[in-house]
């Protein structure tokens, strides 16, 4: 047994260094500042909420940084200069008070943090995942007149599954959204807590089994964006991702169209069959049509009633 | 009772053959343990110490000696946890990007991702509880009792029964690595992955009692540290005399004994819907998963501060003490620690600020933690204005609390970024907050290893060697901005936490520089222990009198180094609140006392190993299912504490000439040190006391 766990050891090892040899190359275009740069999505916003969220780590960085540099170059300015080595600076071994310094040493926090707790009451109700104030002017006035789009989530182990209810089609691991549409995600899971999360777009919003979050979103930019789970959740977890495509909303109509013919379908009795524990290690995608109406209070009825998509036991120390 | 997956006998329970894991690390660790285990029990036998062992460790209930048995278990655990951190760095750096390699059996990387899972399970759980934890609670062990003039622990017994209980979770962990498997859902273990529907092994068993079993240690522990420091100080250690660390350490044990049992109760919900099929937690029939993260974080954010604030104590005895100046501003000082303690209580929905409540909820939420951070950035300019002016020495201590102090500064810019919502939201369950709380804890580890050099001499009477002590300090600082800035980086390209495959290839550089910065750790552990190696080789060439560094502050610098059993030879009086610096503008620094008393100690007991014992049988039967051993551990702890109840000749008395006898040869020692740098003193000195049974 061991000799043949030897072999395959070698035979691995072989891999890597064919692997290894690429190595450079990648690490290469890792300092192609261009390319690096688009890789940092969190500063990339395609949307009104991502767009916020990073304004307002802007703001909090710069205020903070406005303190913390100060502070670190007077502590290291102290330390140096009052070294036991330096006899010119002054030396006084009993100078342990001030009322005068404990007053500003008080007061600077203070003061930081009634600024800062000012933009966090602003910010969290701007993002807000449920009534993001942000959007609300666009739902009063509806960008272009367009209703908005309803999305439901379903978090399976380890999938996931988007129903368009309106349009009465489905999709797994992979989200069509129009451009400058209002999209109002219902969200729940079927087995554990995840994360929905799409870093150029909308910030985390965790997804409950027996239970709905929303999360309400705006793309302005078209393209194709990594939305994954954040919210650690068993051994597919890693997998766990789908990709946003943000098309015009022209396109989005003729796709919804073209998917209502789709061979696959979805009630609930098939969705539990979807909802068996699976790692979407190749990142398979499913377009599903005529997707029962009340697919989603379904399972959320059922997880309620104690339907549970149950893990196997693996042996110890392995898969 | 409910069904469990697979087979289950009355007298193995869920254990069998094939709970042995099949797997070429595992079979390595287990070779090591062994080997370590073979060499230090023929070490034991070969040079005949187990005797000593006994007396002077096992039954002990001296609190110094308690002590340093936490802080060892700690820094065990630690060097465990580290291994772990390796393993993750490891295959997060194999497993980049769909092309990457797989081995032993993994698509990508050496590890499967429920093994992964299992090792940052490990990682968390033993770091937080099991590594910081009891090394934090030995140094208040240790120094708490010397800074107030006291000789013992106000329940001595109970102090051991603490540490004992802390060992027993601490050796079911290691025991899940060689029998069965770990937890795979995170330290956290949020409900419902952590039911039995989604976690049906012994994983989360194991992770469950072994937090139980420690976290009764700990509370214990702070009751006994709250109870000595209100009703054991010495005459005239009045409240504005009391030392800033013992200070920290009162408010961080108020706060231990008042959550702790929130976690306990916790954990025992999350056990009944594991053992008994109720419904606290599970998604369906009425439970909500929902409390769990209430319950456990309104316990996880003050353990936060339980560890940080003795963190903050320490630089607050080491800053003065080498720049040889009285601590700036040590009212505000212990204000800004009890004003930490308290906000720590209303701030721990900031750990799932995305779990959807609303945003008046997370609006107060937000705000709350925010305030935390006006006592600590007063703390920061505290220990500023204690150097202005001063004579600053960078000893490895000094180094140890710069650093920590700076950690501060990067931990608190990026922990007020992550108090605010909108900012929370984008990085909430990123590689950026991994690096924000490490940071954070880097403040609690800097303090610690600044407080173990610090006060390692008062305990053993040597000092560490420094030029090894300063390089560990820069490998390990070195190590720390390796893996910590392209962390943080990473967390900005949208990198989540606890990925076993990295889908995205453009992290590989930055994966790449945290292994070099693992790496630099690795270097970092050799100086440490060749520090040791060194010091205790050389020992008798770095011998200290009572006052290690010759500039010290406090009381406990007072007593001679090493520090007797009995602590002091007569109990102090207290004149002011840094006694030694009093003492030294007195002339009265190394004054003997004129005549020598009676001094009633408590005497060793085994109850503790024994209780300790039996809660590792209950612990052992609970997470296999084996109910006869559950049983009669449980039955055996309750007769054994109600047999020791009856046990009343629990102290003995130290006669006068005894006491003047040791303190003469101590004495001898510290002169013979000062002279020509040798001694024949050491730990040893605290000689053997009569057991009680």
């Amino acid at each position: 047994m061991l000799a043949r766990q030897y072999d395959f050891v070698v035979r691995r090892v072989g891999r890597l260094a064919r692997s290894i040899a690429f190595l450079p190359l990648l690490l290469l275009s890792g300092c192609s500042v261009h390319h690096l740069s688009r890789q940092f999505l969190l500063f990339r916003p395609a949307g009104p909420l991502s767009g916020a969220d990073l304004r307002f780590t802007l703001l909090d960085v710069a205020v903070m940084l406005g303190i913390i540099v100060p502070t670190a170059a007077v502590t290291t300015f102290f330390l140096l200069r009052y070294r036991k080595t330096n006899t010119n600076a002054a030396y006084d071994p009993t100078w342990s008070h001030s009322n005068l310094i404990e007053l500003v040493v008080w007061a600077i926090p203070l003061l930081t943090v009634a600024m800062l707790g000012y933009y966090a009451y602003r910010g969290t109700y701007a993002v807000d995942p449920f009534h993001p104030r942000l959007l609300k002017g666009t739902r009063a006035a509806p960008v272009a007149a367009r209703p908005p789009l309803r999305v439901d989530v379903i978090t399976t182990d380890w999938q996931w599954l988007f129903i368009y209810p309106k349009q009465r089609i489905a999709t797994a691991n992979e989200l069509v959204i129009p451009r400058g549409t209002t999209v109002d995600f219902h969200m729940t899971s079927a087995t554990v807590v995840n994360d929905f999360f799409i870093p150029n777009l909308a910030g985390m919003i965790d997804i409950m089994p027996g239970m709905r979050t929303d999360q309400v979103l705006v793309a302005d930019k078209l393209g194709t964006y990594k939305g994954y789970s954040a919210n650690f959740s068993g051994g597919g977890f890693s997998w766990m991702g789908f990709k946003t495509h943000v098309v015009s909303p022209r396109r989005f109509r003729s796709w919804a169209q073209s998917v209502q013919h789709a061979p696959l379908h979805m009630d609930y009795a098939q969705f539990n069959a979807f909802a068996k524990p699976t790692k979407n290690i190749h990142g398979k995608t499913y377009e599903f049509s005529d997707v029962k109406g009340r697919l989603f209070d379904q399972v959320i009825e059922g997880v309620l009633k104690g339907k549970v998509y149950t893990t196997q036991l693996p042996p110890p120390g392995s898969a | 009772m409910v069904n469990v997956q697979g087979p289950w006998s009355p007298i193995l329970g869920r254990l069998s053959l094939g709970a042995i894991p099949d797997n070429p690390i595992i079979a390595g660790a287990f070779i090591f343990s062994v080997v370590l285990g073979i060499v230090v029990l023929g070490y034991l036998t070969y040079a005949d110490r187990w005797g000593y062992l006994w007396r002077e460790w096992l039954t002990t209930v001296d609190h110094k000696k308690i002590g340093v048995m936490y802080i060892i278990i700690g820094l065990v655990m630690l060097f465990r946890g580290f291994v772990d951190a390796l393993m993750m760095r490891t295959q997060q750096v194999l497993a980049d990007g769909p092309h990457s390699p797989g081995f032993l059996g993994a698509a990508h990387g050496y590890l499967v991702p429920y093994h992964f899972d299992q090792v940052y399970s490990a990682h968390g759980t033993i770091m937080i509880l099991f590594a910081a934890t009891p090394i934090l609670v030995g140094l208040m062990n240790v120094v708490v009792p010397l800074q107030i003039g006291a000789r013992d622990m106000a329940f001595p017994y109970l102090n051991a029964l603490g540490l004992w209980l802390t060992a027993v979770g601490a050796a079911l962990i290691m025991l899940s690595l060689f029998l069965g498997d770990f937890s795979h859902a995170g330290w956290v273990g949020l409900t419902p992955l952590t039911e039995l529907a989604y976690s049906p092994g012994v994983g989360t068993d194991y992770w469950m009692w072994a937090i139980q079993i420690s976290s009764v240690g700990t509370t214990l522990g702070a009751a006994n540290l709250i109870a000595t420091i209100v009703k054991m100080r010495a005459p005239g250690m009045t409240w504005g005399r009391l030392p800033i660390f013992t200070w920290t350490a009162l408010s961080t044990n108020i706060i231990a004994l008042t959550s702790f049992p929130v976690l306990g109760v916790a954990l025992g919900l999350l056990g009944l819907d594991r053992y008994f099929g109720t419904h606290f937690f599970t998604a369906g029939f009425g439970g909500n998963l929902m409390l769990y993260s209430d319950l456990f974080w309104m316990w996880g954010h003050p353990e936060v501060y339980f560890v940080i604030l003795p963190a903050f104590g320490m630089m607050s005895e080491i800053i003065p003490t080498f720049s040889e100046k009285p601590l700036f501003g040590y009212v505000t000082m212990v204000a800004a620690s009890f004003a930490i303690a308290g906000v720590s209580w209303s701030v721990w929905l900031h750990h799932f600020f995305t779990m959807g409540a609303s945003p008046r909820v997370n609006t107060f939420f937000s705000v709350a933690t925010m305030v935390v951070g006006i006592p600590t950035g007063v703390k920061v300019f505290n220990w500023a204005f204690t150097v202005y002016r001063g004579r600053s020495r960078f000893e490895t201590p000094m180094l140890w609390a710069v650093g920590a102090l700076f950690m501060l500064l990067v931990g608190g810019l990026t922990g007020m970024m992550l108090a605010m919502p909108p900012v929370n939201y984008s990085v909430h369950n990123s590689v950026f907050v991994v690096a924000h709380f490490h940071t954070m804890l880097m403040v609690v580890v800097y303090g610690i290893l600044g407080a173990v050099t610090y006060w390692f001499p008062k305990v053993f009477g040597f000092r560490l060697n420094e030029s090894l002590g300063k390089r560990f300090f820069w490998f390990f600082t070195a190590g720390t901005i390796m893996v910590f800035i392209p962390m943080y980086t990473s967390g900005f390209m949208g990198m989540t936490r606890r990925l076993d495959y990295l889908a995205n290839p453009a992290l590989l550089p930055f994966e790449v520089a945290e292994e070099l910065g693992i790496g630099l750790y690795l270097v970092s552990i050799y100086y440490f222990v060749r520090q040791l190696y060194v010091s205790l080789r050389d020992r008798n060439a770095n011998r200290v009198s009572a006052d290690a560094w010759g500039s010290a502050r406090t009381l406990e610098w007072v007593a001679p180094s090493p520090v007797p059993f009995y602590n002091f030879a007569v109990t102090p009086r207290v004149h002011a609140r840094d006694e030694l610096v009093w003492r030294r503008e007195q002339g009265l620094e190394g004054a003997v006392p004129a005549h020598f008393e009676d001094i009633p100690m408590p005497r060793n007991t085994a109850v503790p190993l024994v209780i300790g014992a039996l809660a590792l049988g209950l612990g052992f039967g609970l997470v296999w299912r084996m109910w006869w051993l559950t049983d009669l551990s449980f039955v055996a702890i309750i007769l054994t504490v109600i047999a020791r109840s009856f046990v009343r000749d629990t102290d003995y008395v130290v006669k006068a000439a005894e006491v003047e006898r040791i303190e003469k040869r101590l004495r001898q020692g510290a002169a013979e040190a000062a002279r020509n740098g040798a001694s024949a003193s050491g730990i040893d000195v605290l000689r053997p006391r009569e057991s009680s049974p």
